[in-house]
């Protein structure tokens, strides 16, 4: 099972990264939140640790929900451009997506033999980091690398989950909070860019 | 070996039915009145009391290709995995045959195209030669990565593994190949994303351009080898992507083969719905989706094992 | 005592969305406040703990902490006429109190945390009320580059998270959830099972915060976003938040150094001297001042990883309070040299008169004197201190020769910062026309109040201080 979503974790994200209409992308980054919220939850119930449900649930509600909810209401709101056309060719991305994924795996190798449980999926959370940066990398437009920056926060949960199965419940909280206000100060980036324009 | 003999003309039987099937979900879907189910047969029967007319610049080939269109077509469908476990197949055959075998009639079909000097005939084998030079390493990668998680590079061998052996380790490379082989079940088949099977628009022509000279039984060969095309993928996607049911006695077996084949219509007349046609030069994007999951579930099988 | 930390910003945060008339004397006071706790925390016995193992005060931060808010008072103080020198609508400022409030949170949070967790937390704060900083510039650029330092920041800042995930990673094992903090790590540093997971680790923050400083792939976007924003902004990202970042380096490298001193030497090596080598020559081709000066910080915080790396602690915490100092004071300066948008540097120290014309003068001259390590300035001490410690560090592994010739390489690239900085001199004194210019008293109050902290930093007493945090 926890194969199987760590799976549609990396496909969601790989075919974000092909997508050219903005609520498309929204879409493909809310399964992909969903996606690692019941990944948690999962490995939550499969080692009876409770603040890892709970941050699942976190994650399902704000990651899944409420942020792509308001960003489309923020992309409706300042009539962001729906068109987001990769800077990168899509033939390079062909090449390039596979050439960064055995990069990381084999750069992570090393690291699979030292951690015990879940070692493999280390390597698909430090490459699911590279491609949020080439998601952010690959786009002109400011609405695709916001949600760059948000798969970027996923991947960081992502190996937090896996790879230490599950931080302080603190710690958590406070990554929670700030990517609140990470949004507060997008939509508030936005409101003054139509101040400016008025 | 009755049984692997009933199993294959009873696939090229329903072949006709299942395209038939999509294009009534479809129209029901869109609060069109819905074509009979039978539909596929009728056109067949129609079209064998039909006349040939061939063009005059053409050449033997149009006479030979139809056949040629067909035949290795007819061969994959006794490669495929078998319906129920108890079934006779052949276990030696790996992707690089069947893929060999589903190109080869691809390419009597471009043959066909151009024979016959028209200039959507030209544009149409263009197109596919195009599409089908994408979606051939995809269905290499994808097939062979699938074999390799059954242990075996045998394809009708690694349907038997797979059912047997399901790989809950490599749920993820699992997957990955599943969104790929769906991608290319799509677009090897003229299906929606990639081309419309039932417009004569020269500019989305794919599959059509190619056969609008024919006619009568050569039309009827070749509707019947895109039927079967269509059947060769479902069937190999429901026997490598949702291995179950193969235990059971052998007439469930065959009936839960059937409903998987219908299921897998079903998914892809909800994408046609759904879905606009891409541009053509979009195409490749879609297709290189398909490659690099191809490829991401073969070296996450390999480096990482999961 | 954390409430005590907290209470000033929080008050500010209440104060600003008071109306813009009435506060608008309040909150430069309000902000005064920081002070007090700053000192009060300095002089309590350490290691003291404000909140159990999270938040533990120790030297450093409580060293730290002080530069840091005096450098923030001297800035606010500034701040208050601002608007006479560019043109800022009121509700600006209550806007920038609100965000100043903000980034003070977690800016205290970040540097006296003891959990790598918690850093991060009041680092991000801190960041990312920083954005809205730049943004009270209502120029064109100044929005383009709010978008930019959202973008590199966040992708700096998950960096570092990531790097504190796979160290965590690395020491879980051994010290179950202790292993986010920092003095539980610094303990068990030696007996770490995972040592390359560790150093991946390591080398992803360090990452993250070489490229929050500006370091080699990224120079060019500190220095833009400085030019954007209005010069207290710019004075708090070169004085204030730079130290929270540097103070992550300096707790994330004390493990690193138990772990691998080699490896930790070598990458923070190379990393530095890459990054100086182009800076000297960005440099030497900038054409105004904020840009200058900010490129000018890059190389300083360089220099300060670098000296901190090669263990000579005391010279990189005296390099940084001076840096913290003088960096702010100048882009202050500077402010009141480009007054009204015309950045020329021919003449652009003449026509000072009165009293506080000529102390402006004076002190500004000296800044830019002390920024490039003449004598009597600090920097000039915790170079030879910082050289002096390369040169050690070398003995010890019989690389003597190559350390020279890299120090050699090193006095280059500053000299040519150094050929260059007194030529804008020279002709900031020498050239252009003779204008009248005018600067207030607060402006002066606050150069005056940092070239007092300089001389209190050139103190037997500091020295000694500094000397004691190991």
């Amino acid at each position: 099972m926890t194969s199987f979503l760590i799976g549609l974790f990396l496909a969601t994200l790989i075919t974000a990264l092909f997508t050219m209409r903005l609520y498309r992308l929204i879409l493909w980054y809310s399964l992909n939140s969903l996606s690692l919220a019941l990944l948690a939850i999962t490995i939550g119930f499969h080692i009876g640790d409770n603040s890892m449900i709970v941050s699942g649930f976190f994650t399902l509600l704000l990651k899944a929900i409420f942020i792509p909810y308001i960003l489309k209401r923020i992309s409706l709101r300042f009539s962001l451009s729906r068109q987001i056309e990769p800077n990168i060719p899509v033939y390079y991305s062909i090449m390039l997506i596979p050439a960064l994924l055995v990069f990381t795996f084999y750069l992570a190798e090393p690291i699979t033999n030292m951690l015990s449980s879940n070692a493999n999926y280390v390597a698909i959370s430090i490459s699911s980091l590279f491609l949020s940066l080439l998601l952010m990398i690959e786009h002109k437009n400011i609405a695709p690398k916001i949600i760059g920056f948000l798969s970027i926060e996923n991947s960081l949960f992502l190996l937090g989950t896996i790879a230490t199965n599950g931080m302080p419940m603190l710690i958590e909280l406070g990554i929670f909070f700030d990517l609140l206000m990470a949004i507060v100060v997008i939509n508030l980036l936005f409101k003054q860019e139509e101040e400016v324009k008025e | 070996m009755i049984l692997y003999i009933a199993m294959i003309l009873l696939m090229i039987l329903l072949s006709p039915l299942v395209l038939s099937f999509i294009k009534m979900l479809k129209m029901f879907l869109l609060y069109k009145k819905p074509i009979s189910i039978f539909q596929g047969y009728r056109d067949f029967s129609k079209l064998l009391s039909k006349e040939i007319i061939i063009s005059k610049e053409t050449s033997q080939i149009t006479h030979i290709a139809p056949y040629l269109v067909l035949s290795p077509l007819l061969l994959t469908l006794f490669f495929l995995p078998p319906v129920s476990s108890g079934e006779y197949y052949v276990s030696f055959v790996d992707a690089f045959t069947i893929t060999g075998l589903i190109s080869l009639s691809t390419f009597f079909l471009m043959l066909l195209g151009l024979d016959s000097a028209s200039s959507f005939g030209g544009l149409g084998s263009s197109r596919e030669a195009f599409i089908s030079a994408l979606v051939e390493p995809a269905m290499i990668l994808t097939l062979f990565s699938v074999s390799m998680m059954a242990n075996n590079l045998g394809v009708g061998q690694a349907g038997l593994n797979l059912s047997k052996h399901f790989p809950y380790e490599h749920m993820a490379s699992f997957i990955f190949a599943g969104i790929s082989f769906f991608i290319l079940l799509v677009a090897e088949n003229g299906r929606i994303p990639v081309d419309n099977p039932e417009t004569h628009l020269e500019l989305t022509m794919v599959h059509e351009a190619m056969i609008l000279d024919l006619s009568g039984f050569y039309l009827a060969l070749i509707e019947s080898a895109s039927s079967i095309k269509f059947m060769i993928f479902a069937s190999l996607f429901a026997s490598l992507f949702l291995p179950f049911g193969l235990d059971l006695p052998v007439v469930l077996a065959i009936g839960v083969f059937i409903l998987k084949i219908f299921f897998i219509a079903f998914l892809v007349a909800i994408l046609e719905v759904n879905t606009a046609k891409l541009r053509l030069f979009k195409v490749p994007n879609l297709l290189g989706i398909a490659i690099v999951f191809s490829f991401l579930s073969l070296i996450t099988f390999y480096v990482l094992g999961a | 005592m954390i409430y005590l930390l907290i209470l000033p910003a929080f008050i500010m945060l209440v104060l600003s969305f008071w109306s813009v008339q009435k506060s608008r004397f309040v909150l430069p006071l309000t902000s005064l406040l920081i002070l007090f706790p700053a000192i009060k925390l300095f002089f309590l016995p350490k290691p003291y703990s404000i909140w159990g193992t999270y938040l533990v005060a120790d030297d450093l931060s409580a060293y730290v902490m002080l530069v840091s808010s005096i450098v923030a008072i001297g800035v606010t103080l500034a701040m208050s006429t601002l608007g006479l020198h560019v043109e800022i609508k009121d509700r600006v400022y209550a806007r920038f109190y609100r965000f100043f409030a903000l980034f003070w949170i977690g800016l205290t949070l970040s540097i006296i945390s003891n959990n790598m967790g918690i850093y991060w937390i009041g680092l991000e704060t801190a960041t990312l009320s920083t954005v809205y900083m730049i943004k009270t510039n209502s120029s064109l650029m100044a929005r383009k580059e709010a978008w930019n330092y959202m973008i590199v920041g966040a992708i700096a800042i998950s960096l570092i998270l990531f790097g504190i995930i796979l160290i965590y990673t690395s020491f879980k094992p051994l010290l179950g959830e202790e292993a986010m903090n920092f003095s539980a790590l610094l303990k068990s540093a030696k007996e770490i099972k995972s040592p390359f997971l560790f150093e991946i680790g390591f080398s992803i923050t360090t990452l993250g915060m070489f490229i929050k400083m500006g370091f080699f792939p990224m120079n060019l976007w500190l220095a833009n976003i400085e030019r954007a924003s209005f010069y207290p902004v710019a004075a708090l990202f070169s004085g204030v938040l730079e130290s929270a970042v540097i103070i992550g380096f300096f707790r994330f490298s004390k493990i690193a150094q138990l772990v691998n001193p080699l490896h930790l030497f070598i990458f923070v090596f190379i990393y530095t001297i890459l990054t100086i080598f182009i800076v000297s020559f960005l440099i030497y081709r900038s054409k105004d001042f904020m840009r200058l000066f900010s490129l000018s910080g890059v190389e300083h915080m360089a220099l300060i990883a670098l000296f901190w790396a090669s263990g000579g602690v005391f010279a990189a915490l005296l390099h940084f309070g001076a840096h913290a100092f003088l960096k702010p004071a100048l882009f202050l300066s500077t402010g009141i040299l480009e007054s009204k948008g015309k950045y020329k540097i021919a003449g652009a120290l003449r026509g000072y008169s009165g009293v506080k014309g000529k102390v402006f003068y004076f002190l500004t001259a000296l800044f830019l004197l002390a920024i490039i390590s003449v004598p009597p300035s600090p920097m000039f001490f915790s170079e030879l201190y910082g050289f002096g410690a390369m040169v050690d560090i070398a003995k010890k592994h019989q690389h003597l020769l190559l350390m020279i010739g890299a120090i050699m390489l090193l006095l280059v690239f500053l000299s040519i910062i150094f050929y260059k900085f007194t030529e804008i001199y020279q002709s900031m004194k020498y050239e252009g026309v003779e204008q009248k210019r005018v600067v207030y008293g607060n402006e002066v109050l606050a150069l005056v109040l940092f070239a007092f902290s300089l001389l209190a930093l050139l103190t037997p007493w500091s020295f000694e201080f500094l000397r004691s945090i190991s």
